[in-house]
């Protein structure tokens, strides 16, 4: 017997051809709850950033989403928007997930933006290290552009001259990906990119 | 090293079982506790080896042991592989490195002065319940009270509750379902104004001020343990009670090992009635508190309406039988058998008249619409089984559409019925079962509200 993961309501377990030889995707969540996600596949341009991808619009469905993934800790729903995340990352290297404070990641027991990235078997490269642990959503607008550097270099890091996709959770300001795209750009990047699975 | 125990920690924590986390006290306070031995502190997952050398989980707060309920992975915290239980997440969740209090120091002793404000009067099949329930609890023996719709059943636990307050006891009623819970609370408040009392139910803010009596969903007795001398489990039919195990092994861990649990519902399982007579502990009142028979289900066919409603044409019948009501001034519900179906109807509906509208689970002004129809401002209101149980509305009319459709159970049924006629004035009402097929549910709910009503008859 499988539960949907976000409504409990039990999955049809339908006999396929496919379930048979075991090249069945597995479903995680029900038909209704997939439905209830909006996506938005919006594109943005910023300053430092020559693109921001992003998935879904933060409707109702995504906001209790990100409810029980980040702060009840619910690490079992990174693996909710696996395939998504796998189609829109298959032809890019140098994947960086922006980080959380190592005192965040301790109280949460994992780094969000890792845990997609892990269940989706999607490789990365952890180059930035978060700075300032307040979290963006608890300033204000005029705050978050004014902030100091949010993130540095990991020590003994060389930047190649390529193409860098920072990944984040939601895009909102766009504040966080600015800076971390500062930094990579600084350290030799040639284009930074941005996926994010949420545009706010 | 302090040899005294904290009377605010005491009081927050006996007889609870709570995430070392989400404890209101400073962690000094609550390590000197721990260190002083009046509080013990146990691991919030426990893993075993099966003989395949395959971990086995156990969840030590909501006791699951349901292995797909349990999520494994890399815990930054404890810096190694983590499993937390997805069975009681929402209470915050418990991992292999969660902490768990647990109160060792000296039980709380409470107070034995209580007042019984409750004026009514007891019919004398209520009074006769209300004594084989006093006894049961005397004997530390299970109770079951199988009484009607409408029989009156919050009141029969009003005298044996006072008794057991007045030694002192601590006391928990519980129901799976919210809305039951907050139903309950303003009338225990008036029965016993002396009495502290806490109503506990997900959203509601934990006081630290002891509670003697505690009325609770089944789900947050999650997070008690040896705490109650007595618990009683209202409409313990109900989902999710009956369907999921860890919440029925709740009320266990919640009551002290001898302590008795009592169930209070219209339509027991078969297995409870067996239990129950087995041990000679039931009491049952087939006839209401005004003493009017139950009203019978009345079938009429409503062929193809789910091709209907989704084609946009409210079925003849069904409009008809609204605007009766409306016509009369008799509010009205209508049950569906889903979301979906309900929500293309209602505009059809809203067509005639506007001030109707839809309920269900997920809906936030649930509370607000049922109140809303009360006082007469809404005509109706079409639900899903959500209100099925718990809510009286004066002189309300009910139909259900799609009776044949397998949510509707016998006792589903039987407790829809049991909205009709509740009040004194108005005993009758329309009981309606629009139909695409008759199934043996309905004809077993009509069977055993005929059987009741003739046993009731008879007395």
């Amino acid at each position: 017997m499988k539960a949907c993961l976000l409504c409990e309501a039990i999955l049809p377990a339908l006999p396929t051809w496919q379930a048979l030889i075991g090249i069945d995707e597995q479903k995680i969540i029900c038909e209704s709850c997939s439905k209830s996600f909006e996506r938005a596949d919006s594109i943005d341009k910023t300053t430092d950033l020559s693109s921001v991808t992003s998935l879904y619009a933060y409707n109702e469905a995504m906001q209790s989403y990100l409810h029980q993934f980040k702060f009840l800790q619910d690490i079992a729903l990174a693996a909710v928007f696996k395939k998504e995340l796998q189609t829109i990352l298959k032809h890019q290297k140098n994947i960086v997930p922006i980080p959380v404070h190592p005192e965040k990641r301790m109280t949460r027991t994992f780094g969000q933006v890792e845990a997609l990235l892990d269940y989706a078997k999607i490789p990365y490269l952890n180059l930035l290290e978060k700075l300032d642990q307040t979290a963006m959503g608890e300033k204000t607008r005029q705050e978050r552009l004014r902030t100091k550097p949010l993130f540095q270099l990991k020590p003994n890091i060389q930047i190649k001259h390529e193409t860098y996709t920072l990944i984040d959770d939601i895009y909102t300001t766009g504040t966080t990906l600015n800076h971390a795209a500062k930094v990579l750009r600084k350290a030799g990047a040639k284009h930074v990119e941005a996926v994010t699975l949420i545009r706010a | 090293m302090v040899n005294h125990f904290n009377e605010a920690v005491q009081h927050f924590l006996a007889g609870r079982i709570w995430h070392r986390e989400h404890i209101p006290f400073l962690t000094d306070l609550i390590d000197e506790q721990i260190k002083a031995r009046f509080i013990n502190v146990i691991q919030g997952v426990t893993t075993t080896k099966n003989f395949l050398n395959q971990s086995i989980y156990k969840c030590n707060r909501c006791e699951n042991h349901a292995q797909f309920k349990f999520t494994t992975f890399h815990c930054a915290k404890c810096e190694g592989p983590c499993a937390y239980c997805r069975q009681c997440l929402k209470m915050g969740r418990v991992s292999s490195c969660t902490e768990l209090l647990i109160w060792k120091g000296p039980p709380i002793s409470f107070h034995k002065q209580h007042e019984n404000h409750w004026q009514g009067k007891l019919t004398s099949l209520q009074k006769k319940a209300s004594i084989e329930l006093m006894e049961s609890t005397n004997e530390k023996k299970s109770h079951l009270i199988y009484a009607v719709c409408g029989a009156g059943k919050t009141e029969i636990l009003f005298d044996p509750i006072y008794e057991l307050l007045q030694e002192g006891k601590r006391i928990c009623v519980a129901a799976p379902r919210v809305d039951v819970i907050l139903e309950l609370e303003p009338r225990f408040k008036a029965a016993f104004p002396r009495t502290p009392i806490a109503a506990l139910y997900g959203g509601a803010t934990p006081k630290e001020e002891p509670a003697q009596l505690v009325l609770a969903t089944t789900h947050q007795l999650y997070r008690f343990e040896g705490a109650f001398d007595a618990i009683f489990v209202d409409e313990a039919d109900a989902f999710p009670y009956t369907a999921d195990e860890t919440l029925q092994q709740a009320v266990q861990k919640a009551a002290k090992p001898d302590a008795p649990i009592h169930f209070v519902t219209a339509t027991p399982t078969g297995a409870l009635i067996d239990r129950a007579t087995r041990d000679q502990a039931i009491s049952t009142i087939p006839r209401r508190f005004h003493g009017h028979p139950l009203p019978l289900p009345q079938y009429e066919s409503l062929w193809r309406y789910i091709e209907q409603i989704h084609k946009g044409n409210l079925p003849r019948k069904l409009t008809e039988w609204i605007q009766k009501c409306i016509e009369n001034k008799q509010p009205f519900l209508v049950f569906f058998h889903q979301i979906e179906l309900m929500e293309k109807a209602l505009p059809l509906i809203q067509q005639f008249e506007p001030r109707i509208e839809a309920v269900h689970a997920a809906h936030e002004n649930r509370k607000e619409y049922v109140q809303a129809l009360r006082n007469g401002e809404f005509k109706g209101l079409l639900t899903t089984t959500i209100l099925e149980r718990g809510i009286t509305i004066s002189n309300v009319q009910v139909a259900v559409v799609g009776a044949e459709q397998s949510i509707f159970t016998k006792s589903a049924l039987i407790q829809i019925g049991g909205r009709v006629g509740r009040a004194k004035e108005t005993p009758g009402g329309d009981f309606i079962l629009f139909h695409h097929g008759i199934t043996y549910a309905m004809d077993e709910a009509k069977r055993e509200i005929n059987q009741l009503n003739q046993t009731g008859g008879n007395l």
